[in-house]
C-alpha cells in the first residue's frame, strides 16, 4: 500500500528519465523486434511498383522542420523506392519549412542511385496558396513552375519539359505533418480523378484513414512505423527500422505507467470511501 | 566534429533542459526557432512569389496587369491604419469570395458526398454493421434539438463510445508521434553528436 502512495507522489522527472532510458538503451543495444507491414502501406509499395520505368512521379513536401523525425524516414524509403524503379521524380513543397529540407532529401537519395538532376528527378520549389497552387497544376505545371528550385527554365529540364498536367502524372504523393493531404484529395483527386497517396506523420493517420476507405487515397505511411515497414518492403533497412525497437520500448514504459498510475487512483479513492 | 551538430546538440539540449524546469536557455532556444522559423518564411515567400510573381513581371517586363495584383495585396496592408483599415475588406473579399467559390464545390465531393458514398455500405459483414451502426449513433449523440432521454439517450451513448474509441486511437497515433520525435532527437544526440551509436 506504501508503494502506490509513492508513486502517488512521484516527481514527474524520474517519469521523463524513465521514457528517456526507454529510448536510448534500444538505441545503443538493438533488441531486434518484429515489424509486420500494413496492407495500406502495401498499398503505396504496390502502387509504385506498379508504375512503368519512366513514369513520373510527383512528390510534394507538405511539412515543416519540426516533423523531420518523422518524416525524412518515409520520405526517404519512397523516393528510394520511386529511383530504384527508374521513375522520375518530380518535388515540390506547398509549406515554406519543407522547401530546403525536400531538395536536401531528394538531392541525397538521387545520389546513392546515381540519377541525374534535370535529367531523372527535379525540385520544382515552393508555391504559397496552396489550393491555387494544386488546382493551376490540373491545367499547367509550367505555369504554376515556370523555374525550379535552381532557378532552370521548366522548359528545357527534359525530366518535366514534355509534362503538362496531371493527365501525365500517375501518381501524387503527399508527404505532410498536417492536412495538406485533404487538399490533394479534393482538388487533384476529386477535380482531376488523379491517383494520391500520403506519408504522413502519426498524429494525422487517423484523419485519413475514412479517405482510404473510401478509394480517395490509394496508400497510407504513418509516421516512423510506417517508415519501418516501407523499408522492410524495399528490403533496405533505414532511420525507420532503427528507431522501431526504442518505439516499441517507449510505448511499453508509458503503458506500465498508465496502468500504475490508474490502479494507485482507484486504490486511492477506495481508501477514501 | 562540425560547427552545425555542436550547435544543433546545444539547442537540443536546451530544449530538452525545459523537462526539469523553465529555463533562460529554454527560452533563448524558443526565441531563436520562432524568428528563424519567420525568417525563413519570409525570405522563401519574397524569392518565390513576391519577386517573380510581381516585382520582375512589374519592372522588368513592363506588364502593367500585375498592378492590379499587386495593389490588392498593398490594401491588406492598411489594417496597420485605423483610418484606412475599411481599404483592405476589399481584397479580403476577394479572396474569401473566390476561395469560397472553389472550395465548396470540391469539398463537398471530396469530404461529404464520396465519404457518404463509402459509408452505404453493405449490411451483411460485420465490418458494414459496424460502420451503419457507428455513423447512426455518432449523428444521433451530435442532434441536439431533442433531450437525449430514453431510447434517444441510449442510443446517442453508444455514439459516445464510438466517439471514445476513436479519440483513443487518435491519442494512441499522438503518443507515437511524440515518441517518434525523441528518437530522432536521441538518434542524433547519441550518434551524430556522441558517437555511441551508428
Amino acid at each position: 500500500m506504501k508503494l502506490f502512495e509513492h508513486i502517488k507522489d512521484i516527481n514527474k522527472r524520474v517519469i521523463f528519465v524513465l521514457i528517456a532510458l526507454a529510448v536510448a538503451i534500444p538505441l545503443i543495444f538493438k533488441i531486434g523486434l518484429p515489424s509486420k507491414v500494413t496492407k495500406e502501406v502495401k498499398q503505396v509499395y504496390q502502387e509504385i511498383d506498379a508504375l512503368e520505368q519512366g513514369s513520373p512521379v510527383l512528390v510534394s513536401f507538405d511539412h515543416e522542420a519540426s516533423s523531420l523525425p518523422e518524416i525524412q524516414p518515409m520520405a526517404e524509403a519512397i523516393l528510394r523506392h520511386c529511383f530504384s524503379k527508374d521513375l522520375k521524380v518530380l518535388g515540390l513543397a506547398l509549406l515554406a519549412e519543407g522547401t530546403a529540407i525536400g531538395d536536401e532529401i531528394m538531392r541525397e537519395v538521387a545520389e546513392e542511385y546515381g540519377k541525374e538532376y534535370g535529367q531523372d528527378y527535379v525540385f520544382l520549389g515552393f508555391r504559397p496558396q496552396y489550393i491555387a497552387a494544386i488546382l493551376g497544376m490540373g491545367e499547367d505545371i509550367h505555369r504554376v513552375f515556370p523555374e525550379d528550385y535552381r532557378g532552370n527554365s521548366t522548359d528545357e529540364l527534359a525530366v518535366i519539359k514534355d509534362l503538362n498536367n496531371y493527365e501525365d502524372i500517375p501518381l501524387i504523393i503527399s508527404v505532410a505533418d498536417g492536412d495538406m493531404p485533404t487538399y490533394w484529395i479534393s482538388f487533384a483527386g476529386a477535380r482531376y480523378h488523379q491517383s494520391i497517396a500520403t506519408a504522413v506523420t502519426a498524429v494525422m493517420a487517423t484523419s485519413f484513414y475514412p479517405f482510404l476507405d473510401s478509394g480517395q487515397l490509394v496508400g497510407l505511411v504513418g509516421g516512423l512505423k510506417g517508415a519501418a515497414e516501407y523499408e522492410t518492403l524495399i528490403q533496405k533497412p533505414g532511420m525507420g527500422s532503427k528507431g522501431m525497437d526504442a518505439q516499441s520500448m517507449a510505448h511499453l514504459m508509458i503503458l506500465v505507467l498508465f496502468l500504475l498510475g490508474n490502479v494507485t487512483f482507484f486504490m486511492g479513492r477506495k481508501k477514501k470511501t | 566534429m562540425e560547427i552545425g551538430t555542436l550547435i544543433a546538440a546545444f539547442l537540443t539540449l536546451c530544449i530538452f533542459s525545459f523537462l526539469y524546469k523553465d529555463n533562460p536557455f529554454y527560452k533563448f532556444a524558443e526565441y531563436l526557432l520562432v524568428g528563424i522559423s519567420v525568417g525563413y518564411f519570409l525570405v522563401t515567400a519574397i524569392n518565390t512569389t513576391v519577386m517573380p510573381k510581381l516585382i520582375l513581371p512589374l519592372f522588368r517586363q513592363g506588364n502593367l496587369v500585375y498592378l492590379i495584383p499587386g495593389l490588392l495585396g498593398f490594401l491588406m496592408f492598411t489594417r496597420f491604419s485605423p483610418k484606412l483599415s475599411w481599404l483592405s475588406r476589399i481584397s479580403l473579399a476577394l479572396v474569401i469570395g473566390a476561395g469560397a467559390g472553389v472550395s465548396i464545390p470540391a469539398v463537398m465531393q471530396a469530404q461529404i458526398m464520396a465519404q457518404m458514398k463509402a459509408s452505404m455500405v453493405s449490411l451483411v459483414s460485420i465490418n458494414g454493421i459496424i460502420i451503419i451502426l457507428a455513423i447512426s449513433t455518432t449523428l444521433i449523440y451530435f442532434f441536439f434539438s431533442k433531450e437525449h432521454k430514453g431510447w434517444f439517450g441510449g442510443t446517442a451513448k453508444i455514439g459516445i463510445w464510438f466517439l471514445m474509441v476513436f479519440f483513443g486511437a487518435t491519442f494512441g497515433y499522438t503518443v507515437m508521434s511524440r515518441v517518434s520525435l525523441l528518437i530522432g532527437r536521441m538518434q542524433f544526440l547519441l550518434g551524430d553528436f556522441l558517437g555511441i551509436i551508428k
